[in-house]
């Protein structure tokens, strides 16, 4: 090499971005922009059957996380959030329901790191670069390596690294949902008021999903879970339509998670039997030793199922049940 | 979707499609999320392509759209072969179309004349070539299903649809625990759901407060 062959080779490299192009590093700064920015925006979301608007403000100070997202298809419909607590406004049935879990920081909305035990069941490759709306982003795939989960592919907006676009997909890479921002604007002096619901709030029923006491409560484990997940949180709690306190465990294989709701059969009422899904969670209910499992999740039905079947009741939950008659 | 559908939407905006054929075009519109993408797509196309990527272009288009459903529910029904009352709500199912279209084409033509960024017109065209979108229930299987050899107690999977309200209540507690990565379209799926996502009445009274 000629000196000045060197001397170009230096300017070059002086000049190359000084971010790497690796999946996992485009992940970590994305999740950073998940976990501190601020922001107001509209994103639409499209799934088979559904074309869906909805308006964002999301804010965080001082470590608490707010955000507001409200449906723009005219319902009225909203979703609140401060930390742990979640509103949901539904004034077309005029009620609210109330979801808090104290103490805990699930939403904070941190990404895991794609190391280690994560490796196992998703591969991270960076894509490339790839123009959109709002500029130059970096295309990040995050696969499945197995049908248990569902894979990602997200464009990282080189300035802001806040996913701009991002596709839902199976493990034959085909997409189930796609999510996209149509405007995105950052903004670090987003006012209370931006999170207060546009509706009036006296004329709704509301309904609280609490915590609750597990003195006696019927223990339940699955016995068999897909590949990777693991239980990370286990507890009771009351879910609106149910008279009597549900067992809800979480299961994560670090990135998706599933929800096992499970409890004795309300008096008077049929058991669910059936599958249902919304956006991109799927639901699957059904009858297990006497009682109501019900298992939610951003994951591909047959995995629901798989918990499901795997589930063990312990023997003074099953003679709760046999003992009620039902 | 077949190249003689891609001929007849073309056709179609063009203003140039018979009114039998179109007739037959909403009703595949209503059913097919893909076509309804596509008609939303080409409509933007061509309004970038002329230059003009004016939201009134795809306006217009869903005025086509919602026009011809007007001109339309007579033979619609006829074709349906469905009762007065259903045809009624084809028709307002058609308007649905309409505002669909109307939505995904304002909202990508939109995006065009914020930023007025060749690359984004690029990246807006690119879009229409870009595969399905397929229905959660399609995904893959898993390779190694091992489930339905378990030994304990089996589950029942019978058939019919989780009730939409005892679903909504799931997902709301299940909302904190989704993946940061999907958590904002889990909760677009809560506020989106149709009706009928209230609690059953006569059940959890205790649960319920007054504010």
């Amino acid at each position: 090499m000629t000196r000045r062959g060197g001397i170009t080779l230096a300017l070059c490299l002086a000049a190359a971005p000084v971010l790497a192009d690796s999946g996992e590093e485009w992940l970590e700064r994305m999740g950073d922009a998940l976990s501190n920015a601020s922001y107001v925006g509209e994103f639409i979301t499209e799934s088979t059957g559904r074309t869906e608007h909805l308006s964002i403000v999301h804010r965080v100070r001082d470590g608490i996380v707010s955000e507001r997202l409200v449906s723009l298809s005219g319902n009225g419909r909203e979703l609140v959030r401060e930390n742990d607590e979640v509103v949901v406004y539904l004034p077309d049935q005029k009620l609210a329901i109330i979801e808090r879990r104290a103490g805990r920081s699930d939403l904070m909305g941190s990404l895991p790191q794609f190391t280690g035990e994560l490796s196992s069941w998703y591969k991270v490759d960076y894509v490339g670069r790839e123009a959109t709306i709002f500029g130059p982003t970096a295309v990040v795939a995050v696969r499945p390596l197995d049908g248990y989960r569902f894979g990602y592919r997200l464009w990282i907006d080189l300035d802001s690294h806040m996913p701009v676009r991002s596709d839902l997909s199976d493990a034959a890479g085909r997409v189930v949902e796609r999510l996209q921002f149509t405007k995105l604007a950052f903004d670090r002096n987003i006012p209370d008021s931006a999170f207060e619901p546009s509706l009036d709030r006296s004329k709704l029923r509301w309904v609280r999903q609490t915590p609750q006491p597990e003195e006696g409560a019927p223990e339940w484990r699955a016995a068999k879970v897909p590949p990777g997940f693991r239980l990370s949180v286990s507890g009771m709690q009351a879910v609106a339509g149910t008279s009597v306190p549900v067992n809800h465990m979480v299961y994560t294989d670090g990135l998706a998670s599933v929800s096992v709701f499970i409890h004795v059969p309300t008096p008077g009422k049929t058991p669910m039997h059936g599958s249902g899904r919304s956006g991109v969670a799927s639901a699957f209910s059904t009858v297990v030793d006497g009682h109501q499992v019900t298992v939610v999740g951003e994951v591909p039905p047959r995995t629901l199922k798989f918990f499901a079947k795997g589930l063990r009741p312990a023997p003074g939950a099953s003679t709760m049940a046999r003992d009620r008659g039902d | 979707m077949t190249d003689r559908i891609k001929e007849q939407l073309s056709t179609f905006l063009d203003g140039e499609l018979p009114e039998p054929e179109t007739a037959l075009l909403l009703k595949r519109l209503e059913r097919d999320d893909e076509l309804r993408g596509a008609l939303s797509r080409y409509s933007l196309i061509g309004a970038v392509l002329r230059g003009d990527g004016d939201v009134p272009a795809a306006r217009q288009v869903a005025a086509r759209v919602s026009a011809a459903i007007a001109r339309e529910p007579a033979r619609v029904a006829s074709l349906l072969r469905l009762p007065a009352r259903e045809a009624l709500m084809r028709s307002v199912a058609g308007l649905a179309v309409a505002a669909g279209v109307a939505f995904g084409a304002v909202m990508l033509v939109q995006q065009v004349v914020e930023t007025r960024s060749p690359d984004a017109v690029g990246a807006v065209i690119a879009q229409a070539a870009e595969p399905p979108i397929v229905p959660v229930s399609d995904v893959a299987e898993p390779e190694d299903e091992a489930a339905g050899s378990y030994v304990t107690p089996p589950a029942t999977d019978a058939p019919g649809g989780l009730p939409q309200a005892e679903l909504a209540n799931y997902l709301v507690a299940h909302y904190g625990y989704a993946s940061p990565l999907v958590r904002r379209s889990v909760g677009a799926g809560l506020i989106s759901a149709p009706a009928g996502i209230a609690p059953a009445e006569g059940t959890g009274e205790e649960m319920r407060i007054g504010q």
